[in-house]
């Protein structure tokens, strides 16, 4: 038996005050009017200390009612006794995987399990070995089984809900070969965990050896209700030349119980710029599009974030607003613009992510500060500009982007060696396909970059386009898509940093009906995007991702300093290629402690973990242990707190009650032994 | 030396009405018609009729009567002869003197001594007003609270003092008897009978010294002793302070350890009291309150007129 809050039986001190009640009545405390004292004053006093104690029931009632009273208030509860493997013989090693994703910290589930993960350790005999492995996406284990208990309670002391997201497959292989390790034949392992559905993947190919009992603890609420944000879509526009964002958050109500006017706030740079109220049934989701707002002119810090619930780490999503990110495209046509690019000039001015900033130009006209770092150069059938080859050549190694289209004016002996050389093979004549109309793409490398996006069915159709005419281009690497006789349609090759990719036809509809196709729009964005090797960076990262820090060349130098959203700062060393995002916020990197941020990263938890739904503890011990072949599986009792043990028991209003009657039956009692002694005298 | 007890179990309960009864009538006028023409009827009732300043009533001139009688002043308004006719001379005073005092307002039951004591003057009171006695009252306790001179038109106000007897804004005073039993002999010049109702807190000595001006002044005097059966019993169990109603003084008390001799104590004292005023020619009765009031008032009558007999 324990007490919740055993400084109430201090209150038990307070017996003492019928004891000293009684002890200390005396006659003269209760006064009896009497017409006159004049025969009483001629009897001799006498001592009438004796006569105090003369009611033992009243007084055993009152110190009763005392004593449950201060039983009561130190709310008292009957602590289960284990049930874990405390039945097995002889000495055993034991692992305690304790889940600490971010989803045990809804409300009172990690005081749940750490209670039953001390219970676990508690349990073992004094000659089992113990190990404590914490877990979410990957296990950490705080050392090897042991007889040191204190050192388990130690780091279940400091264990913390983190921030990743379940997965129980790596901790079962991870407590599994700990066990394997250990020579002692009882092995066990004990799951304190959620039961969260989203860790566990039926695929994930995880058994537990045969001698390997499974026990686990369910701390699961079963009503349990969750609001999150999944996600915020950020779509770009220009209003009067200046870049606005319109932010549309995706929320999220995981649970029975419908969300009436949560209130959603589009903070920037910590300052709140919009807001609205959002209401969502049970297991709903809902939009909340924001009202534009205007990019600052640097990197800001946005989240939108919803009144916070008994989960709040997912109610927050942070993101990065970076200005600009446009691709400079530099079309180059044989001679004075004449309208052979209409068409790629109006699909890329509807890209906007990135936004395509075409211009047009005359290839001979070409001058060296043309061409700029991450632009992309499109020779629109026109040969190499002679005087500016070289300064091209440089422009592609050093990360640029060369598109080359070969069509009618595209004659091989236009180009010079050292610029033939940047192609991925040379190319030769014309080859007319009219008369069998038309060529097909007959293969398209679909996991290529350029067409990965039309992988997925449905997605785009390349095959209804028909190709009259193409140049041969003899490439025997690089090669993305092919005509169906064969002939290479795109090539792609690689020059220092840069691309040079080659499109053996027309882009317009001289050649081809390409730019006439559903397709063609995407296909040259693609195209655009992976000849100008144009990166996005992302928004927002998930903890758990790194953060590419590969292209920071002063980092790459001299090191830089990184501060963590937990105000944590710490040093990397020079050469580092990444940093791994371990908490939620905003993570800066800096070349040094008080200069400029390098990068700013945006960092949410996943997502997953945001559904609270949990799975039946049957079915993944099931899953993972050899059930019906002589391994076993056990449930234990959801082990509660020392709070949800007495609330449960509610003892303390038993006991009130039970004051409370005898304090009643103390009061008829003693006003009867009143009524009595009184009834015989009765004041004026 | 009879006990309450004793009183209680020789009172007919059909009879005699319970004090618990009287304390529910509220009119003292009532309750004391009530009370005394239960027991009086049947008796003989002859007014003697004669002269005095006290009016009576007119009667018809019949031959023989004393033309001198004749009041002429209905005569010269009636054309008729009537005689007036006056209280008898003969007729006595009845003043009553009751104690008010603190101690008279204690109970063990229904009814206070003072509630009782009231009944008592009302009803001897109503019993002489019917005999054609003039009644008078002084209420006391340590000092002469009000005084009603003895008339025989006195009777309402007589009640209307009673009934406000209890009503004294604290409670009453100290009791003592020296004092205004000696402005009440001052005041009542006429020889009457004189009645005291009182607890007797006093030392039969000191109650006697009292009364001794108004027997010298030729008074008849009776003395009804007036107590609650607690007090005659003391039958208290909880040992605790006792506190005297009058004085405020109060001791620490083990009923069972003093119950023996305080009954002892108070039977002396009453034994004490009867023996010394009856030595000197003073009636003497005790009353109980929790006796029937008719009862009490009917005995102690009786056993006067066969005293006065003796005498």
């Amino acid at each position: 038996m324990g007490f919740l809050t055993p400084a109430f039986l201090a209150g038990l001190a307070a017996l003492a005050i019928p004891v000293l009640v009684h002890l200390t009545h005396r006659p003269r405390s209760e006064t009896v009017p009497f017409p006159s004292l004049m025969f009483l004053q001629k009897i001799p006093y006498r001592s009438v200390r004796r006569q105090s104690l003369r009611h033992w029931l009243l007084f055993a009632m009152r110190c009763l009612a005392f004593a449950i009273l201060a039983l009561a208030f130190a709310r008292p509860f009957f602590g289960r006794t284990g049930q874990a493997a405390t039945t097995l013989a002889g000495a055993k090693v034991r692992v305690v995987l304790l889940d600490r994703s971010f989803s045990m910290g809804y409300s009172g589930r990690w005081a749940r399990a750490l209670e039953a993960a001390r219970r676990a350790v508690g349990e073992a005999g004094p000659q089992d070995r113990v190990a404590l492995v914490l877990f979410d996406r990957t296990p950490e284990s705080a050392g090897e089984p042991s007889l040191d208990r204190a050192g388990v309670r130690a780091a279940l002391d400091a264990a913390r809900p983190g921030f990743g997201v379940t997965r129980y497959a790596p901790a079962f292989r991870l407590a599994q070969e700990m066990l394997d390790a250990s020579n002692l034949p009882a092995r066990e392992i004990v799951l304190v965990t959620d039961f969260q559905k989203a860790g566990w993947e039926g695929a994930d190919d995880v058994q537990l050896a045969p001698s390997t009992r499974l026990t686990w603890v369910d701390v699961s609420d079963r009503a349990a209700s969750n609001l999150a944000i999944t996600g915020v879509e950020m779509e770009r526009d220009y209003e009067s030349g200046r870049e606005r964002v319109i932010a549309t958050a995706r929320l999220v109500n995981k649970g029975p119980r419908p969300v009436e006017g949560a209130e959603v706030a589009f903070d920037v740079d910590g300052r709140t710029v919009r807001q609205q109220r959002a209401s969502l049934g049970p297991n709903r989701s809902a939009t909340v599009t924001f009202e534009p707002f205007p990019l600052p002119p640097a990197v800001a810090r946005g989240t939108v974030r919803v009144t916070p619930d008994a989960l709040p780490q997912d109610d927050t999503f942070h993101f990065v607003l970076a200005p600009g990110g446009d691709l400079p495209v530099l079309v180059l046509e044989n001679g004075p613009p004449r309208g052979r690019s209409l068409y790629v000039q109006r699909a890329l001015a509807i890209g906007h992510r990135p936004r395509f900033r075409v211009e047009l130009k005359d290839a001979a006209q070409l001058q060296p500060d043309d061409l700029r770092p991450g632009m992309l150069v499109v020779l629109n059938d026109a040969p190499p500009p002679k005087a500016s080859a070289k300064r091209l050549r440089e422009f592609v190694e050093a990360g640029g982007g060369l598109l080359v289209v070969l069509a009618d004016q595209s004659a091989p002996a236009a180009w010079p060696p050292e610029m033939a050389a940047l192609l991925p093979g040379p190319f030769g004549a014309a080859v007319d396909r009219s008369a069998d109309w038309g060529a097909t793409l007959a293969y398209v490398d679909y996991g290529h970059p350029v067409f990965d996006l039309f992988r997925g069915p449905h997605s785009g159709d390349f095959s209804s386009a028909r190709f009259f005419r193409y140049r041969k281009l003899e490439a025997k690497d690089g090669v993305l898509s092919r005509f169906d006789d064969g002939a290479v349609a795109l090539a792609a090759k690689a020059i220092g940093k840069g691309r040079v990719l080659v499109w053996t036809s027309s882009i317009d509809t001289a050649w081809n009906d390409l730019a006439l196709q559903p397709v063609f729009l995407p296909f040259l964005h693609q195209l655009a995007r992976y000849s100008a090797s144009h990166t996005e960076s992302p928004a927002a990262h998930t903890v758990g991702e790194a953060l590419d820090l590969s292209r920071e060349a002063a980092l790459q130098k001299d090191g830089a300093t990184t501060l963590a959203p937990s105000g944590e700062r710490s040093r990397l060393p020079a050469g580092s290629k990444g940093l791994e995002l371990t908490e939620p916020g905003f993570y800066e990197v800096r070349a040094s402690a008080g200069g400029p941020a390098l990068q700013v990263a945006a960092v949410n938890v996943d997502r997953a973990e945001s559904d609270l739904a949990a799975m039946d503890p049957e079915e993944l011990a099931g899953a993972v242990t050899h059930l019906g072949r002589g391994a076993s599986a056990t449930r234990t009792e959801p082990a509660l707190t020392t709070e949800e043990q007495e609330s449960r028991q509610a003892l303390w209003q038993y006991l009130l009650m039970a004051a409370f009657l005898l304090l009643a039956t103390e009061t008829v009692l003693s006003n009867r032994l009143s009524t009595r002694a009184r009834s015989l005298v009765r004041t004026p | 030396m009879v006990s309450s007890a004793e009183l209680r179990r020789d009172a007919p309960a059909s009879r005699f009405l319970a004090p618990e009864v009287l304390a529910r009538i509220g009119n003292i006028e009532l309750l004391a018609r009530t009370v005394v023409e239960g027991f009086m009827s049947g008796l003989h009732k002859s007014p003697y009729l004669g002269r005095s300043v006290d009016f009576a009533e007119h009667r018809a001139y019949m031959p023989g009567d004393d033309i001198r009688r004749i009041d002429w002043r209905l005569f010269g308004r009636t054309d008729r002869f009537y005689l007036k006719e006056f209280e008898a001379d003969s007729n006595t005073d009845l003043v009553q003197l009751l104690d008010v005092s603190r101690s008279m307002r204690f109970t063990s039951h229904a009814l206070t001594k003072l509630d009782y004591a009231r009944y008592l003057v009302a009803c001897l009171a109503y019993l002489a007003r019917k005999q054609r006695d003039r009644v008078g009252l002084v209420t006391f306790d340590e000092d002469v609270l009000d005084f009603v001179p003895p008339s025989a038109k006195h009777l309402p106000i007589l009640l209307h003092t009673l009934d406000r007897a209890d009503r004294a804004p604290e409670g009453g005073g100290k009791g003592a008897l020296s004092r205004p039993l000696h402005k009440a002999g001052e005041a009542c010049h006429r020889r009457g009978l004189m009645v005291l109702v009182s607890d007797l807190y006093e030392e039969p000595r000191a109650v006697l010294d009292a009364l001794a001006l108004l027997r010298h002044r030729g008074s008849d005097l009776m003395v009804f002793h007036v107590l609650d059966p607690a007090e005659l019993e003391f039958p208290f169990d909880q040992p605790a302070a006792y506190e005297d109603l009058e004085s405020g003084e109060r001791i620490p008390v083990v009923p069972d350890a003093v119950r023996e001799r305080y009954r002892a104590l108070v039977a002396d004292h009453i034994a004490t009291l009867s023996r010394v005023l009856g030595e000197n020619r003073i009636d003497y009765g005790l009353f109980d309150t929790s006796r029937p009031l008719d009862h009490a008032l009917a005995s102690f009558l009786t056993r006067r007129e066969r005293m006065l007999r003796v005498r």
